[in-house]
């Protein structure tokens, strides 16, 4: 698709921000999104790599361009649950609002 | 759903899931040195084919053998195989005068909708 993602030959990004011994994951969460990308890849009918590429270029232009490299792929794997009908969209919401109210 | 032991992590992690796919029937259309011509598709879907090398003129660098097709991989459409090429195509090809002349970009691409043959495109 001739989506946000397709970004080679663009001006205007300025340079790459090389981050001096940067580690794997910057945060425990980012971790677990790593292994959760590998299970559903396994085991969710339809999920694999290129659905799960396609599904980052799904993101909305404006998010796309300001998440993190890991907050793509926990938003990714969320659209691949949702497409093979394993949670729905409102039942994310729903354990959003009550981790919220939780204070967690 | 099956479980996936905790052993088996380590191995999939470092080595990953390779999309080489041994197909008996698959034949290389080209060889290396043939020029191509990448396709000017637009798909909504998914393409390993970047929008700024679509209708670009290139050389086949290498034959890498048969792989997946991301393309209906990504789309529910099956694996369906496809012999997976190395294009190379000069910056100023990519570029135009605003591109370097000696600059080589190397894009693997597949047969079936990412590239035909130069003399095909020549016909049109």
């Amino acid at each position: 698709m001739d989506g946000i993602h397709d970004m080679g030959g663009m001006h205007g990004f300025g340079a790459i921000a090389r981050e001096a011994d940067e580690p794997v994951f910057h945060a425990e969460w980012e971790r677990r999104v790593f292994a959760l990308d590998l299970l559903v890849e396994a085991f969710v009918e339809g999920a694999n790599i290129d659905a799960f590429r396609h599904a980052i270029e799904r993101l909305e232009p404006a998010t796309y361009l300001t998440v993190s490299y890991y907050e793509k792929w926990a938003f990714a794997l969320e659209a691949l649950l949702v497409d093979a009908g394993v949670v729905t969209r409102a039942e994310i919401a729903a354990r959003i609002t009550a981790l919220e109210e939780s204070g967690t | 759903m099956g479980a996936l032991p905790a052993a088996a992590i380590e191995a999939i992690v470092m080595a990953g899931g390779s999309a080489r796919r041994d197909v008996a029937d698959a034949q290389a259309r080209f060889k290396p040195g043939d020029a191509v011509v990448a396709c000017n598709i637009h798909p909504a879907g998914h393409t390993r084919l970047p929008r700024y090398a679509r209708g670009k003129r290139g050389v086949i660098d290498r034959v890498h053998g048969v792989f997946v097709f991301p393309d209906t991989n990504a789309m529910g459409g099956g694996e369906q195989p496809h012999t997976l090429y190395s294009v190379r195509f000069t910056g100023d090809a990519l570029w135009g005068a605003d591109g370097h002349a000696r600059d080589r970009c190397y894009i693997d691409l597949g047969t079936a909708t990412s590239t035909r043959h130069e003399r095909r495109a020549a016909d049109r």
